[in-house]
C-alpha cells in the first residue's frame, strides 16, 4: 500500500503532528524514520494514507507545523522525494 | 508530623503522584529510543506533561516545555545562554542562590534591586533606573522563598519588552498557586522546580523557552540527529541529553494534573489564608517579630519570624525534635536576608502547601509557647 511519511525535526514535533492530524479526523502514526531517509540520523516520521497528505499538509501549514521533508513509500518498499 | 517546608519541598503529594512513579519504573523506557511499547509509552507520558505544561503556563508550543532537574537547572541554562562575563545583569535583592552563584561564576556585572520588604512599587521604581539597553538580562524571582512576599513581575517584563532586554523569570514558589504565563510575560524564560508547587517528586523540573536558540550546559544522546557532532538545533532535544527521569516525569504529569484540577488560584487562597493567620497568631507571641505584608497583600504561603533570644537554627532544631518541620538559616538566599536586613540573625520560616491545615498552626505557636517557657 502507498503512503507518506512526514518527516518531523524531532520526536516532539511528530507527537505535535499526528496530534494535529487526529484531531481533525486524518490517521496519523508515529514511527522511526528509515534510516534511508534519515538525513542526520534517527528521526520521526508521521505516516499518512495516501488520500489524507493534501488535507494534512493544509491543516499542518495552518498551524505553523510544516514538515520539513515528505516521502512517498512505494509498493515495492523504496523511499521517493516528494517535492512540496 | 507536622510538615512546614514546602517553599523546599512538598512532602504530601496526591496519591496519584507516587503511583505514576512506580508503573513507570516498571513499564517505561525512555522517549525517542524505538517505537516498542516501553519507549512509546514513555514518549507519550513525556508529550502530555508538556502539553499539560504548556496549557498551564500558557507557552505556544510543547516543545518549547524542557524538562529539567530542578529549577537550578533550568536556571543555569537560560543564564549560561543570555550572560558573558562582565555583561550586566540586573536581579531584584530578593533573589536565590540558584541564580546568584551561577552569575557569580560567569564573573557577570551584577546590580541587586535592594528595596524593603512588600514595597512592589518601590521595587519597580528602581528597577526602572536600572534597567537600560545594555543590560544582559533581567533576572527576578517571582515570590520570595524567604519572605513570601510577591514582585511586580508583570511590570518587570513589561519594562523589559519595552527596553528590548531579555527577561528571566524564577518562578520557583509561584507555579502552582500564581498565575505564570510566558506568552504573557514575552519572558526569555521562566525556570520552575517540579517538586514544590506543582507536586510532583524531586528530579523533576521545567524551562520554559521563550528564546530561540538557547546554549547547551550538557550535551549528549538525543535519539534524534545522531549523525551530527553537535547538538540538534530543535527543541526540546537540545536542552535534553540523555535518558530522561521518566518515573519523575510521570509523577510530575500527576502533580499537574492536579494542580490543574485544583485551581491554582484555589491553592493560593488556601496558603494566603494559612499565612495570615499565622502571622496573627505568632504576632501575640512575646518577643516574636514577624515579617508580614501589611493586611496579607501581596504574600504567598511563605512566612518569616525570629524569636527573640533565641537562635533561629536552634528554634528549628527543637520545634524539629518537637515533630515540626520548619526552615531556619539563610534559606539558600543570603541576598534576600541582607536586603530585608535579616542576613545576621537569618529567620525561621514556615510554608504552607494545599495538604497545610489550620490545627498545624495551632499547634506550632503552641510549642513555641512550650519552648519560650523552657528558656
Amino acid at each position: 500500500m502507498v503512503y507518506y511519511l512526514i518527516v518531523c525535526r524531532s520526536l516532539t514535533y511528530a507527537q505535535r503532528t499526528a496530534s494535529v492530524l487526529e484531531r481533525v479526523g486524518i490517521g496519523a502514526h508515529i514511527l522511526r524514520s528509515p534510516k534511508i531517509i534519515a538525513g542526520e540520523g534517527c528521526g520521526y516520521s508521521v505516516k499518512v494514507a495516501e488520500r489524507n497528505l493534501a488535507g494534512a499538509l493544509l491543516v499542518l501549514a495552518r498551524v505553523g507545523l510544516s514538515p520539513k521533508r515528505v516521502f512517498i513509500a512505494e509498493s515495492d518498499g523504496s523511499y521517493k522525494e516528494v517535492e512540496l | 508530623m507536622i510538615y512546614l517546608d514546602n517553599a523546599a519541598t512538598t512532602l504530601q503529594k496526591p496519591p496519584e503522584v507516587a503511583w505514576a512513579m512506580a508503573a513507570a519504573v516498571r513499564t517505561m523506557t525512555t522517549p525517542g529510543r524505538g517505537t516498542y511499547p516501553a519507549s512509546a509509552h514513555a514518549a507519550d507520558t513525556a508529550y502530555q506533561c508538556r502539553t499539560l505544561a504548556a496549557r498551564l503556563f500558557q507557552v505556544s508550543a510543547p516543545e518549547r516545555v524542557i524538562f529539567t532537574f530542578n529549577a537550578t537547572h533550568g536556571l543555569n541554562i537560560a543564564i549560561k545562554t543570555l550572560v558573558r562575563p562582565g555583561d550586566r545583569v540586573v536581579i531584584s535583592g530578593y533573589e536565590h542562590n540558584a541564580v546568584t552563584r551561577p552569575l557569580a561564576a560567569l564573573g557577570a556585572d551584577v546590580l541587586a534591586v535592594q528595596t524593603p520588604l512588600f514595597r512592589p512599587e518601590l521595587l519597580l521604581r528602581q528597577f526602572r533606573e536600572a534597567v537600560t539597553a545594555d543590560t544582559a538580562a533581567v533576572i527576578c524571582t517571582h515570590v520570595s522563598n524567604v519572605f513570601g512576599h510577591i514582585l511586580p513581575v508583570k511590570e518587570i517584563a513589561a519594562l523589559c519588552r519595552e527596553r528590548g532586554v531579555p527577561f528571566v523569570l524564577d518562578a520557583s514558589q509561584s507555579a502552582g498557586i500564581l498565575p505564570v504565563s510566558l506568552e504573557g510575560l514575552g519572558a526569555a524564560f521562566i525556570a520552575m522546580p517540579g517538586h514544590k508547587g506543582l507536586y510532583g517528586p524531586q528530579g523533576s523540573g521545567l524551562l520554559l523557552c521563550g528564546a530561540d536558540h538557547p546554549d547547551t550546559i550538557l550535551e549528549g544522546g538525543t535519539g534524534s540527529a545522531s549523525a551530527l557532532p553537535g547538538m540538534p538545533e530543535d527543541l526540546p532535544d537540545r536542552l535534553e541529553a540523555g535518558t530522561h527521569a521518566m518515573p519523575a516525569i510521570a509523577g510530575l504529569l500527576e502533580g499537574l494534573r492536579f494542580v490543574a484540577r485544583t485551581g491554582p488560584a484555589r491553592i493560593l487562597e488556601h496558603e494566603a489564608g494559612l499565612t495570615a493567620q499565622a502571622a496573627e497568631l505568632l504576632r501575640h507571641l512575646p518577643g516574636t517579630t514577624v515579617y508580614a505584608a501589611p493586611h496579607g497583600m501581596g504574600q504567598a504561603g511563605v512566612l518569616s519570624f525570629q524569636c527573640q533570644d533565641m537562635d533561629c537554627e536552634t528554634t528549628g532544631e527543637r520545634l524539629g525534635r518537637m515533630g515540626i518541620a520548619v526552615r531556619a538559616g539563610l534559606h539558600c538566599a543570603p541576598l534576600a536576608h541582607r536586603t530585608a536586613g535579616t542576613f545576621r540573625e537569618g529567620t525561621v520560616r514556615i510554608s504552607f502547601s494545599a495538604f497545610s491545615r489550620e490545627e498545624e498552626l495551632h499547634h506550632l505557636v503552641r510549642s513555641l509557647e512550650r519552648l519560650r517557657r523552657r528558656m
